[in-house]
């Protein structure tokens, strides 16, 4: 048997005591270090909205089988996949650009970039795309979930996807006076692979919802893919898949196409445009205000807040909160005056604007009655609005530098 | 080791000074502190940059040997009197005082007109006194610069005013004015080949000036800490010909008001 003597003991102790601290110290410092794994989230906020409303079930085993077959379909955030349901998705996706931009940030082994959508986007974006980054809490506007499939600033109509262009400009010029920075400077196939991967990200989130929905119907027993069933259901899960997709690939040719402005004396037009602007058919005056300050109404709230919070039963929102959901924010009409246009500033962008309406808004599309003519109209008057005295108060600004000759 | 510890102490200046004669024989003094300079009065501020460094050098090296030499000579094992109490020297007081007192006011003289010459004397225009107005107006955000041109008329605020972001172009051999304001937080507007280095405050219009003397692709960057993505605030100044930028900005206006359009595949 060993005993020690005294002194042995105490320097044993203290040994232990420095190897606990050292390895609680580490501990410590290594806590944060080291990203977590990415996932693709499943999309939790709208399962609980389509038990609520449409009692569906949502056993863990039917919550399993989504997950599997969203995987199957997709991949994961480290490894995509073009969903193989016999849709050509050539013109969607390349495979190469899709590997560009998912993955941790890095480079491939032949110096490709990898990971871009994790340098650039992921802060805001979320990895799923739901617009769930960390900055994304403190934005106003919050920054886009891709997976309603919406978009705002487009050439489509409404209800359709934005084509390539829609979003190579959106990430090309940023968005002023939202938190969406330009891209211009990155080199253009990164660009183009965040474009896809984009795509990629809204595909993948309005299947799931798709997929949630016919998920609500299914008893306590129907599951959306059983092994042993097979093709029936296969069929069903494809069936939802293509349609998307299809969506996606018919929305390239579904630009609007936009006359040429009438010819015309400049300040005929833009007062034509002006009684249009107060008149009842086009209606601007009930939200952008008398003064086009974007006052006319500030209480409503847009589509990706209204997909879980109804302003009628406000404290209804917590259970979706709970569950990693924002608080909804008001959306407030553009203040016209400030000569500041998120969806670009070129007469034609705000040509498709007014004629298409804000997709996820409460800005509606041109009713049939206002000819192209008269969109163009308002066209030159909202763009002579920040021109206006009253829209320029003097204002006294400081100046730091004292000059001198 | 006894007083040999003090030769590592030593080693403070010697590898300083070697690592500094290393790279500049190997990269040329110029390129190694500094980018290339293309403003025409870059040159006084790098000459600055230069004179303080060497009188600084002087001084670490001076320090040094000083350090390694009382170090050296006051060795507690071969120093066996007993320590002498001194009260102190009046003298050697005074000149450590002066010295550096003048030379802080040396430099600070020195550099008056360099100071004025970026921060006070805006250009005018040509034979009057009337200030340059800014040809662009860059305002930052979070993380990018947004550009406006004053456009044909020169006038901030009329139809002709060209936006842009991120991409700025200015023409070469030319006083040029620019604003710079703030959307959200400080920023700093820093273009290093023009020795231009000007702290946005929110709220605030600021001018920064300049003459470049070189055509090319340059670097605009934030010098302040904004936000998480500072990294990514990052800009590009193009120094062309007087011609290529009036195309550039004619071409720009041109994109800015297509008032046609055609979906690909129609017809």
């Amino acid at each position: 048997m060993i005993t020690f003597s005294g002194e042995t003991m105490i320097t044993s102790i203290r040994m232990r005591a420095i190897a606990t601290t050292s390895a609680i110290l580490g501990m410590v410092l290594c806590v944060g270090c080291g990203a977590p794994i990415a996932e693709f989230q499943q999309n939790h906020v709208y399962i609980l909205k389509q038990k609520n409303e449409l009692d569906g079930a949502f056993t863990p085993q039917q919550r399993k089988d989504l997950a599997n077959v969203m995987e199957a379909l997709f991949g994961t955030p480290d490894n995509p996949h073009i969903p193989q349901t016999g849709v050509d998705t050539s013109s969607l996706f390349e495979q190469n650009k899709l590997l560009m931009a998912a993955g941790p940030y890095g480079s491939y082994e032949d110096g490709r970039p990898r990971g871009l959508y994790r340098e650039h986007c992921v802060h805001c974006h979320g990895v799923t795309g739901d617009g769930k980054g960390p900055t994304a809490q403190f934005l106003n506007p919050y920054p886009r979930d891709y997976r309603l499939g919406k978009f705002k600033f487009k050439s489509t109509p409404s209800a359709t996807p934005p084509t390539h262009e829609d979003l190579r400009l959106i990430l090309y010029n940023g968005i002023p006076d939202t938190a969406m920075p330009s891209f211009k400077l990155i080199p253009g196939d990164e660009l183009e692979a965040l474009i896809q991967y984009v795509r990629y990200l809204s595909i993948r989130g309005t299947v799931e919802r798709e997929l949630i929905f016919v998920m609500a119907e299914y008893g306590e027993e129907e599951r959306l893919f059983d092994e042993t069933i097979g093709a029936e259901q296969a069929e069903e899960v494809t069936d939802v898949v293509n349609a998307v997709l299809e969506d996606w690939i018919a929305a390239e040719g579904a630009s609007l196409e936009i006359p040429p402005a009438p010819k015309g004396e400049k300040a005929d037009m833009i007062a034509k445009g002006k009684a249009l602007f107060y008149g009842d058919i086009a209606g601007c005056v009930k939200c952008h205000g008398d003064s086009a300050l974007g006052d006319g109404q500030k209480t409503d709230y847009d589509d990706w807040a209204k997909d879980y919070f109804d302003p009628k039963k406000p404290d209804d929102r917590y259970q979706y909160i709970a569950l990693g959901a924002l608080e909804p924010q008001n959306i407030i009409p553009r203040n016209l005056r400030a000569g500041v246009y998120r969806g670009g500033r070129r007469p034609i962008d705000l040509y498709r604007r007014i004629a298409n309406g804000i997709t996820g808004t409460p800005m509606p599309k041109a009713p049939a009655s206002l000819s192209p003519d008269d969109i163009w109209h308002l066209v030159h008057y909202v763009r002579s609005l920040p021109r206006e005295t009253t829209s320029n108060p003097y204002q006294h600004v400081p100046a730091n530098n004292r000059e001198r000759h | 080791m006894g007083r040999f510890w003090s030769l590592l102490f030593l080693l403070v200046p010697v590898i300083g000074v070697g690592i500094f004669v290393v790279c500049a024989a190997e990269i040329g003094i110029e390129d190694h502190w500094l980018p290339e300079n293309v403003n025409e009065h870059g040159r006084v501020i790098d000459d600055l940059f230069m004179f303080i460094l060497y009188l600084t050098g002087i001084i670490f090296i001076a320090t040094g040997i000083a350090l390694f030499w009382f170090l050296w000579k006051y060795d507690a094992a071969k120093n066996v009197e007993p320590v002498k109490y001194v009260h102190g020297s009046h003298t050697l007081e005074v000149v450590w005082s002066i010295v550096p007192a003048a030379t802080l006011l040396f430099i600070a003289i020195y550099q008056m007109n360099a100071w004025a010459d970026a921060k006070m004397r805006r250009p005018t225009l040509p034979g009057s006194d009337e200030l340059l107005p800014p040809l662009v107006e860059v305002t930052a955000r979070q993380f990018e610069w947004r550009l406006r041109y004053a456009g044909v008329d020169q006038v901030m605020g009329t139809d002709d005013d060209v936006f842009g972001v991120n991409d700025l172009h200015i023409p070469v051999d030319e006083d040029i004015v620019i604003a710079i304001k703030s959307k959200d937080v400080l920023h700093s507007f820093f273009l290093p080949n023009l020795r231009i280095k000007q702290d946005i405050v929110p709220g605030m219009k600021q001018h920064v000036w300049f003459k470049s003397n070189k055509k090319g692709v340059y670097d605009i960057v934030c010098a302040e800490l904004c936000g998480w993505g500072h990294y990514k605030m990052k800009g590009r100044l193009t120094i062309s010909s007087r011609d290529d930028f009036n195309i550039w900005l004619q071409e720009q206006y041109e994109n800015q008001e297509v008032s046609e359009f055609e979906p690909e595949g129609s017809e």
